[in-house]
């Protein structure tokens, strides 16, 4: 366990009965979960299936419609201003196309939060930014832009800049969409670094089982803006869910089953 | 029938959407001009410097241009048309008051919402689409503070600056086109042009163009929040930026010409 493990609560994040909707559409309905401090926590679940939404209500960059997102303590959605920008400087966020500001060099790009939000010399943040860029394996690139970097050079200069304030806890957005798998694998290896070395919190979300085998501590599995299991990746394998076993063996959905079923698909209900 | 109610009530709608989205755009952007500078939450100034430089300085050599062309242009068509009632030695008269009063704000304002207002919608419509708006919030660092401010200090500032330029330039090339080619006296158009100023007219082209840079600011930066999607949308919403821009100048200038001649 890490240096965080130290405070009494041992979660980090609790959520409670989230409900998220866009119009009238339900996206996420009573999502209950707590991320323990210092583990890797998976959010799996097929495409639709709210994960990135329920993400992006943990960092708080949509507003939940009901429930409670309790953030080390404090519920996220009863902050001030000030108090959101002080528990945003404890967590990062890798997004899934890397995020970079693309008019910076990854240099400005690690040193920017660092600027904004510390007092500290142009020296000792340029240390630093070699440091985080030394951790992720890009030392020397200070100078490139990130569209001169390949895809999964960039999504590593955006972890740099998600360590760069030392946070707490770091968010993945697909951390392997589009890369080849021994890039995927080396980008898994050092989100496990990052745990055994700092003790850092990880909510991954992801839909690549191969990953999930290597990174998780506890996996949950999202389905229709529900969790239809959550556990260890060998308790929510041995879910009876039938989506779940359905997810794990990869199999397809069943075809539409009758022939009148997909006519009907294809023109609407028939009235009778 | 009710198709066309829920058309207009949609409309309606979608018209106080847009009204109360803008309010909270300009409210969010006066805070962190006016409010929280004082309350040591930091001014980009550096970034508004930029922005100066990059809106009006390098814009300056265009707009001079089209602003000597047009100046003669004006002296040429006022020139023909006077004459024709033996009114030719009016022409300075006519170039410097329609440059002050409407010509040069109005050109000035539309060239820097070709250049300017499009790029801030093309620039804060791809950090949306490429999740960078995003990144900035989850890092702690509020998008109006750090991307519209320096844009709107600089546009602000840029705006009045260049119109100034802009009507001096006119007036030379009215100026330069009645004197070489028409043939008018030198001395004498220069005393007819002093004559013609007035503090008046030159207060009321600047007062426009300070509400023609809040506008080319807030609806170039709000086109851009408003992008979602792809590439194929950040251009549709540039297009739609300058257009929308273009009209609202218009709209703000008929309503000061109003002002200024009903007052």
């Amino acid at each position: 366990m890490g240096p965080a493990a130290t405070e009494q609560n041992p979660n980090l994040i609790e959520v409670k009965d989230l409900v998220v909707r866009f119009g009238d559409r339900t996206i996420l309905d009573g999502i209950t979960l707590n991320v323990r401090r210092g583990e890797n926590f998976v959010i799996l679940g097929g495409s639709g299936s709210g994960k990135t939404t329920l993400l992006r209500n943990l960092v708080g960059l949509l507003r939940p419609h009901a429930g409670t997102i309790i953030f080390a303590g404090r519920d996220f959605t009863e902050m001030s201003d000030d108090e959101r920008i002080r528990a945003r400087q404890r967590m990062g966020m890798c997004f899934q196309g890397s995020a970079l500001f693309g008019s910076m060099t990854v240099g400005e790009n690690v040193a920017l939060p660092l600027l904004e939000h510390t007092k500290l010399e142009k020296s000792t943040i340029d240390i630093m930014v070699k440091i985080k860029l030394e951790l992720v394996g890009l030392s020397g690139f200070e100078k490139y832009l990130p569209s001169e970097l390949s895809g999964g050079m960039k999504k590593r200069a955006g972890l740099a800049r998600a360590m760069a304030m030392d946070p707490q806890i770091i968010f993945y957005d697909e951390p392997s969409a589009g890369l080849d798998p021994i890039v995927a694998a080396g980008l898994d290896m050092l989100i496990c670094k990052l745990k055994q070395t700092f003790g850092l919190t990880s909510v991954i979300v992801t839909h690549e089982l191969a990953s999930v085998e290597v990174v998780a501590d506890r996996v949950c599995l999202l389905h229709r803006g529900k969790i239809a299991a959550m556990g260890t990746l060998d308790e929510v394998k041995r879910s009876p869910h039938p989506y779940v076993q359905q997810f794990f063996e990869r199999r397809p959905s069943e075809e539409a089953g009758s022939g009148e079923a997909y006519i009907q698909s294809l023109t609407g209900p028939v009235e009778r | 029938m009710s198709a066309l109610f829920g058309y207009i009530g949609r409309g309606a709608i979608g018209g106080v959407r847009i009204f109360l989205a803008v309010s909270l755009l300009i409210t969010a952007t006066m805070h962190w001009v006016f409010v929280a500078p004082f309350q040591r939450k930091g001014l980009r100034v550096r970034a508004a410097i930029e922005q100066f430089v990059i809106i009006g300085f390098d814009a300056l050599p265009i707009v001079m241009l089209i602003c000597l062309l047009l100046g003669a242009i004006l002296a040429m068509q006022s020139a023909y048309q006077l004459d024709r009632f033996g009114v030719g030695y009016l022409v300075p008269d006519l170039v410097a008051v329609a440059a002050m009063r409407e010509l040069s704000p109005l050109m000035t304002a539309i060239l820097v919402t070709g250049r300017s207002g499009s790029s801030f919608t093309a620039e804060i419509g791809t950090m949306k689409v490429s999740e960078e708006i995003d990144a900035l919030e989850v890092m702690g660092l509020n998008p109006i503070k750090y991307l519209v401010v320096p844009k709107f200090i600089g546009t602000m500032l840029a705006l009045p600056m260049i119109t100034l330029v802009a009507t001096f330039t006119m007036i030379l090339g009215g100026f330069l086109l009645s004197t070489l080619y028409v043939g008018q006296d030198m001395s004498v158009y220069i005393q007819r042009s002093a004559d013609a100023f007035g503090w008046q007219d030159f207060l009321n082209g600047m007062t426009k163009s300070v509400f023609f840079a809040a506008t080319i600011c807030w609806v170039g930066v709000y086109r851009g929040f408003q992008t979602e999607g792809g590439a194929g949308e950040v251009g549709r919403m540039t297009t739609s930026s300058v257009v929308t821009s273009i009209f609202m100048i218009i709209i703000v200038d008929v309503v000061f010409t109003y002002l200024f001649f009903s007052v």
